[in-house]
């Protein structure tokens, strides 16, 4: 029998797909039993889904140009080893 | 972008690397570009200073550039530079700040359970109902938020989507591990996020 705290450990793993289809089967089950374990399971997997759709880790300003700046100078002088 | 720089975007990384191999420099500005954001939040999440940070950033993609011809496609690119930039920033903070060293690798309280306090639902889609640049800003914040061992796995899995096995490899530690500190980021991360995007009567901006 899954308890919350088996969801809590497995819900990573659960949104991963890695998980057998029996865990995924007595999971489910709870999920439809447990509403706190079906808030916590789709509002980690919201999480996910909005971290996959926003370029969330831009540059602070100019780190970028100054980055390709050092590497062009470097290239036309050269190797330096 | 160019258009040999266009032709080159659709490249994969161990494609690229093979072409600056071979001398086309500008093969590794695709690299660079492709990469300097997840390089650089990992670095600023051991060093905590923009300063620093850029400084390593630079570092690092240099040491790639000077040593890419040893690269052998044994493990993605990204593996790759990842383990160079985290040797660089490690060597940073030895350097300057030697005492905190130690204290960041413990594996402390991994094992201790993870109690979630906020379990109230979302709004069905919060990224329609806040403005996008604030969405943006929140996760940024979230993932700033965690710990320095936390917020590496998460960028590295869910952020850059590297594998578990690749991630694992980056970071020099277990699957197991890996998999436990994603369970923890994962969690942790939405804990942040909860309050914001609490579904309430009245939907509105997020609480900023």
């Amino acid at each position: 029998m899954i308890r919350c705290e088996d969801i809590l450990r497995e819900v990573s793993e659960l949104l991963d797909d890695e998980i057998t289809a029996e865990m995924r089967i007595q999971i489910e089950t709870h999920l439809c039993a447990c509403r706190h374990c079906k808030v916590l399971v789709d509002t980690t997997r919201k999480t996910l889904t909005l971290v996959s759709s926003y370029t969330v880790l831009e540059l602070p300003e100019g780190v970028s140009a100054r980055l390709l700046d050092r590497l062009a100078k470097h290239m036309e002088s050269g190797p330096s080893q | 972008m160019n258009q040999h720089g266009a032709v080159a975007d659709k490249l994969t990384d161990e494609e690229l690397v093979q072409r600056v191999q071979r001398g086309d420099k500008d093969a590794f500005g695709v690299l660079v570009k492709r990469h300097e954001r997840s390089v650089y939040w990992m670095i600023e999440a051991i060093l905590h200073n923009q300063a620093d940070s850029e400084e390593i950033l630079q570092e690092s993609f240099l040491k790639a550039l000077q040593h890419i011809g040893d690269f052998r496609g044994e493990s993605r690119f990204a593996t790759w530079l990842i383990r160079i930039a985290i040797n660089e920033a490690r060597m940073r903070q030895r350097k300057y700040r030697p005492g905190q060293y130690e204290s960041l690798d413990e594996e402390k309280s991994e094992d201790s359970d993870f109690h979630p306090r906020e379990l109230s639902d979302w709004r069905p889609s919060p990224e329609q109902e806040v403005a996008q640049e604030e969405v943006a800003r929140l996760l940024r914040r979230a993932i700033q938020s965690l710990p320095e061992i936390y917020r590496q796995v998460f960028v590295l899995r869910d952020v850059q989507h590297l594998s578990t096995e690749e991630t694992a490899a980056a970071l020099g530690i277990t699957i197991p591990a890996t998999k436990t500190r994603l369970l923890r980021a994962r969690l942790m991360a939405r804990e942040f996020l909860a309050p914001h995007f609490k579904s309430s009567a009245q939907p509105g901006r997020a609480v900023l």
